[in-house]
C-alpha cells in the first residue's frame, strides 16, 4: 500500500477511535458522539493523507515522525480551542492535544514504515 | 669438464619406488638388509636427536644407544610388525625407540653386541654439532620430525653430488653448493653474477644450473621419502612434513 | 658432507616447493596458503601489471590422478563465472612440469576469522551470498563437496566468495530438471566410489562413509547447514527458528535435507524478514514474539496513547 494512501486509512480509522474515546474520557459529551466521530474522522482522513505525502516526499523516520506530530496537532488545535468544559469553562487543551498529536506520530512512523514508496 | 647447459631435462617427478618398509618382509635376507641400511641412513640422526633431547642422554650414550637400537631392531625384526594402516612408519620408529629406551633406562643396562650384530660408522660428531636445542614451546617430536626431514635432505644433496660428477656436470653441483648451500644467510648469499664470475660461465648459464639442480634434487628427495613411506597416502602426508616442517 | 644448517634447511624447503618463473609473465610474490593439494602464491603479472594468485601443484603430486584433479579444478573454476567465485585468469605448466593457474588475487579474511566482528543479521546475510554461489554452482552441475568456513572468503569489499573447488565434482549429466531426483551418474576422472574427501564436521554421511554415488547437491546443503550452525551459534542462544533450519539442513537423510541451496535460503532470508520458517513450528509465545519484535515500534506508540489516555482519564477522577 502506498503512503498516502496507508495514511489516508490508518489517519481515518485511528480518528475515529480517537473521537470514540471521548465516551470514556468525556462521559458528558456522550449524545453528540456520532458528529464527534465523524468529525475526528474526516479530520483523520485528511490529515492522514497529508502525511502520506510528505512520508513519500520525504523518505526519512524522523522526517515521518515529525511532520506526523505537526500535522496532527495543527488540525486538533482547533478543536483543542473550542470545546470546553461545561463545568469549569477551561478547554480540554491538553486532553485534545496530545493524544490527537500522538495519533499523528503513529500515522507518520507507519508510513514511513509500512508504505511502499511506489503506489500499488 | 662441461660448459654447454644441459639439454636433457631431469624426470620431474619422481618414479614409484618399491617402499623400503616393504623389504623388511622380504624373503630375501639381502634385500632386507639393503632395505635395513637404507632405512638407518634416514633414521639415525632422528633417533640419536630423539635420545638426546627427549630421554636426555649423554652423546656417548646416545650414540651407544642408536646403534643398540638398530642392532636390536634388525635382529628381533621390529620393523617386519609394521602396517601402515595403523600409522606413518616415522611415528612407529619413534614409538620403538621410546619402548627401547625406556626399558633400557629401566634396566640401567647395556644390551650386549653379539655376533652378526650391525655396527654403524656414523657421523655422530656432525650430528651433534648440528643438533638444536628446542625452542621453547616445541615438542621433542619436532625434534625427531627436524632432523627426519634434515636426514632425507643430506641424502639427497649427497645423491645429486654424485650424479652430477658422474654425469660430468660437476658445474652445476657447484652453482648449487654456491647458492643454495651458503649457510650465512640469506643477507650474504652471493648473487647469480658473483656466481657467474668465480666460476667463469655466463650468468644464464647459473640461473640454468641452479633450476635443473633444484628440480633434480626434489625429485630424488621425493624418490627417497617414498621409499620410507608404506602407501602413496602417507607419501602425501609425509610430504607435507618435508616441505612444512619449521626448522628452526 | 657435514649437515646442513636449520637456516640452509628453511631456504631449500621454500625454493624446491615454489615455482619457478623465471623469465615467464609471472614475479613470484610470498606464499598466501597451502591447500589439499596445491599452493597458492601472491604474483605479479608482469604483461598487465596487476596482482594475482598463481596456484601450484604441489611437487609430491606425480602426474596422474591429482594432476587431472588440479587441472580439473582450473576448468571448473573458469566455467563457473560468478561473483561469488574467483575468476581464473591463466593456465598453464611450468617448466619442472608442474600445472599452475592464475586467478584474481582476493584480499580478506576467511569467514572463521570475521564473524566475530559481525551482527547475526549481517552473518546471515552473508550465508545467504553463499547459498546463491552454491546454488548457481549446482544448477550449472558442480557439487563443491568441501564447503567449511575455511574455505569461505569475505573480501575487502563485503564480497563473499567461495574458494578452493579442488575436490569439487562434475556431474555428467546435465543439471536436473525441476522436480527430478538429483543426478549421481559421476563424470569422465571422478573419484573412485570408497573414497573419502571432505573435511570432518562438515562432510555429509554419505559422503564420509565414501559412497560416491550418493553424493549431490544435497550433501552441500548439509555442509552449507554446519556453515549456518557455526554462524548463528556464535549468538548465544541460537534462535530456535536458525536452529531448525540448520537441523534441517544437516539431516543425516538426503531426502530429509532441504533439496537445494536455494531452499535452505529461503528459509534463512523468511528469518530475516520475521516471516515464520518452514522448518520450524512456531508455538503461540514464539509468534506472539515474533510478532511484537516486527511491530516492535507501533505498538510502543500505540500503547503510549493508551496510556496517555488512561492518564487523562486519571487526572479527571481526581
Amino acid at each position: 500500500m502506498n503512503k498516502p494512501v496507508l495514511g489516508l486509512v490508518l489517519g481515518g480509522v485511528l480518528g475515529a477511535l480517537d473521537g470514540l474515546s471521548a465516551l470514556v474520557s468525556a462521559p458528558e459529551v456522550a449524545p453528540g458522539i456520532t458528529g464527534i466521530v465523524i468529525g475526528s474522522m474526516g479530520k483523520g482522513l485528511v490529515a492522514g493523507l497529508l502525511i502520506g505525502f510528505v512520508s513519500r516526499k520525504w523518505d526519512s523516520l524522523a522526517v515521518g515522525l515529525i511532520a506526523g506530530t505537526a500535522i496532527a496537532g495543527l488540525f486538533a488545535l482547533p478543536i483543542a480551542l473550542m470545546n470546553k468544559n461545561a463545568a469549569t469553562g477551561q478547554p480540554y487543551f491538553w486532553e485534545i492535544m496530545i493524544p490527537g498529536s500522538m495519533v499523528g506520530l503513529i500515522v507518520g512512523y507507519a508510513t514511513q514504515k509500512f508504505g511502499s514508496a511506489r503506489s500499488g | 669438464m662441461h660448459t654447454e647447459p644441459d639439454t636433457r631435462a631431469p624426470r620431474v617427478f619422481p618414479s614409484t619406488r618399491e617402499s623400503l618398509v616393504r623389504a623388511f618382509t622380504s624373503g630375501d635376507p639381502g634385500v632386507r638388509r639393503a632395505g635395513f641400511e637404507a632405512l638407518v641412513a634416514a633414521y639415525w640422526r632422528p633417533a640419536y636427536a630423539h635420545l638426546r633431547l627427549r630421554w636426555h642422554q649423554e652423546p656417548a650414550d646416545a650414540e651407544d644407544g642408536v646403534q643398540e637400537f638398530f642392532t636390536v631392531a634388525l635382529a628381533q625384526e621390529f620393523f617386519s610388525a609394521y602396517d601402515p594402516a595403523q600409522a606413518r612408519f616415522r611415528t612407529f620408529l619413534r614409538l620403538c625407540l621410546d619402548r627401547f629406551a625406556a626399558k633400557a633406562h629401566r634396566a640401567e643396562r647395556r644390551l650386549r653386541r653379539g655376533g652378526g650384530a650391525v655396527h654403524l660408522s656414523l657421523d655422530f660428531a656432525g650430528a651433534e654439532q648440528a643438533l638444536e636445542v628446542l625452542a621453547p614451546g616445541q615438542s621433542e617430536e619436532h625434534a625427531f620430525d627436524r632432523e627426519w626431514v634434515r636426514s632425507l635432505f643430506d641424502g639427497a644433496i649427497e645423491a645429486l653430488e654424485l650424479e652430477c660428477h658422474a654425469d660430468g656436470y660437476e658445474i652445476r653441483f657447484e652453482v648449487f653448493k654456491q647458492y643454495d648451500l651458503v649457510t650465512d644467510g640469506e643477507a650474504v648469499r652471493p648473487t647469480y653474477r658473483a656466481i657467474a664470475e668465480r666460476l667463469g660461465i655466463p650468468a644464464t648459464q647459473v640461473t640454468n644450473h641452479l633450476a635443473w639442480s633444484r628440480r633434480r634434487l626434489r625429485v630424488l628427495l621425493l624418490e627417497r621419502l617414498r621409499e620410507l613411506c608404506g602407501s602413496e597416502a602417507e607419501f602425501q602426508d609425509e610430504a607435507v612434513t618435508l616441505f612444512g616442517v619449521d626448522a628452526a | 658432507m657435514s649437515p646442513i644448517s636449520g637456516e640452509t634447511l628453511r631456504h631449500l624447503q621454500r625454493v624446491l616447493e615454489e615455482p619457478e618463473l623465471e623469465g615467464d609473465r609471472y614475479r613470484l610474490g610470498p606464499l598466501l596458503g597451502r591447500g589439499g593439494m596445491g599452493v597458492v602464491y601472491q604474483a605479479t603479472d608482469l604483461a598487465l601489471g596487476r596482482e594475482v594468485a598463481l596456484k601450484v601443484l604441489r611437487p609430491e603430486f606425480a602426474e596422474g590422478a591429482a594432476d587431472v584433479r588440479f587441472r580439473r579444478e582450473a576448468q571448473i573454476l573458469a566455467r563457473l563465472e560468478h561473483p561469488g567465485i574467483v575468476a581464473v585468469h591463466d593456465v598453464g605448466m611450468l617448466r619442472d612440469g608442474r600445472r599452475f593457474y592464475v586467478m584474481k588475487l582476493v584480499r580478506g579474511a576467511r569467514l572463521d576469522d570475521s564473524s566475530q566482528r559481525r551482527s547475526l543479521p549481517e552473518r546471515l546475510r552473508s550465508f545467504l551470498r553463499i547459498c546463491e554461489t552454491i546454488e548457481f554452482a549446482h544448477v550449472r552441475g558442480v557439487i563443491h563437496r568441501d564447503l567449511k568456513p575455511g574455505n569461505i572468503m569475505i573480501g575487502e569489499f563485503g564480497e563473499v566468495l567461495v574458494l578452493d573447488w579442488g575436490i569439487a565434482r562434475v556431474l555428467a549429466t546435465q543439471p536436473e530438471e525441476a522436480g527430478a531426483a538429483p543426478a549421481t551418474s559421476p563424470a569422465a576422472g571422478d573419484t573412485a566410489s570408497g573414497t573419502v574427501l571432505g573435511t570432518p564436521g562438515y562432510m555429509a554421511p554419505e559422503q564420509q562413509s565414501g559412497q560416491i554415488d550418493l553424493v549431490d547437491a544435497r550433501s552441500d546443503v548439509f555442509s552449507l547447514g554446519a556453515i549456518l550452525r557455526d554462524l548463528a551459534a556464535e549468538s548465544d542462544p541460537a534462535p530456535r527458528p536458525l536452529q531448525s533450519i540448520w537441523r534441517k539442513a544437516m539431516n543425516p537423510e538426503a531426502g530429509d535435507r532441504y533439496s537445494s541451496a536455494a531452499a535452505l535460503a529461503a528459509d534463512v532470508g523468511r528469518f530475516l524478514d520475521a516471516q515464520p520458517v518452514q522448518a520450524h513450528r512456531e508455538t503461540w509465545p514464539e509468534r506472539a514474539g515474533r510478532f511484537y519484535r516486527t511491530y516492535q515500534t507501533a505498538i510502543l506508540l500505540v500503547l503510549a496513547y493508551l496510556t496517555m489516555r488512561l492518564l487523562f482519564l486519571a487526572g479527571r477522577g481526581f
